[in-house]
């Protein structure tokens, strides 16, 4: 018996639930309600990939780690997106919904673009576009990128 | 093209992680490994790891590295396939220098969550849910 598909669920603690959910809904997550209340909220990127945003309340329930502060960074989560106009709409989305923009210098090494965000509590995500063929492995990663 | 992520991990010892994540079941990717960075493949096409050396993550973002042994911001939980899949997860991160249960177990029956620490501290739970317990597409007052 083969084994099913992995699924991730990225557990990120915000300060403001609702205005966190409207932000990764601008992002273009999908909110699932019935993993969804009022300290949490499942935000759905695809099959397989989840983003649950909890209150603080709720987090102090699975850790007694303090939350680092957003002066740091403790992990940056990069998103695959299907072309470079769909990295920039990103950022846009992001920028209009109580995110920043654009904190690090934007990526463009041709075959790879990539643009790095904040969400409201400071959590970096990186969306990024990589051409099909290096990311498939049939051409080489150039020299230069790594 | 199917929805991938990349998690960026800041961590001390690249050698030492990638050994790490190895022996928990991800597959290195060397087409996207060098000396500063090290890809891990949790579930091909979909979820990797990438591992960075303070030193590249630097070149990335001015944000300073918070300790992940005494602070968090994130929590990342990788579904398994059984409650024994969930044991066995820990028992190799522990084998491989890891951390068992830095959080509390998660038992309710139809859903085993545990976790597991990395050598640089950052939290991973590892969780089964069964499968015929998850609530179908529908709501529950339109399937009675």
């Amino acid at each position: 018996m083969s084994d099913s598909p992995k699924m991730i669920f990225v557990n990120l603690p915000v300060a403001d639930l609702a205005k966190s959910k409207a932000f990764y809904e601008a992002l273009g997550f999908t909110n699932e309600p019935r993993f969804s209340d009022d300290t949490g909220a499942a935000m759905v990127w695809s099959e397989t990939i989840f983003v649950m945003i909890l209150s603080h309340e709720k987090w102090k329930g699975f850790t007694d780690r303090p939350i680092a502060p957003a002066t740091s960074s403790e992990v940056s989560l990069a998103l695959a997106l299907g072309s470079r106009e769909a990295v920039d709409a990103m950022v846009e989305a992001a920028a209009a919904a109580g995110g920043t923009a654009d904190i690090n210098p934007v990526q463009d090494h041709g075959f790879m673009y990539g643009r790095d965000i904040l969400d409201p509590d400071g959590h970096v995500w990186g969306p990024f576009w990589m051409d099909p063929a290096v990311a498939n492995g049939e051409a080489p990663v150039p020299e230069t990128s790594l | 093209m199917p929805q991938m992520i990349f998690v960026n991990l800041p961590v001390t010892d690249l050698d030492k992680s990638k050994a790490f994540y190895e022996a928990v079941g991800a597959a290195n990717n060397p087409a996207f490994t060098d000396d500063t960075a090290a890809c891990m493949v949790i579930e091909e096409g979909s979820i990797h790891v990438m591992l960075l050396t303070h030193a590249k993550w630097a070149a990335f973002t001015g944000k300073t590295i918070p300790d992940a042994h005494t602070t968090a911001q994130v929590l990342l939980c990788v579904s398994a396939d059984s409650r024994a899949a969930v044991d066995g997860q820990v028992d190799k991160a522990v084998g491989a220098g890891g951390k068992a249960d830095p959080t509390p177990t998660q038992d309710f029956g139809f859903m085993y969550g545990r976790s597991f620490e990395d050598p640089d501290g950052h939290i991973w739970e590892v969780m089964w849910m069964d499968p015929t317990a998850i609530p179908a597409g529908e709501p529950a007052e339109a399937s009675a």
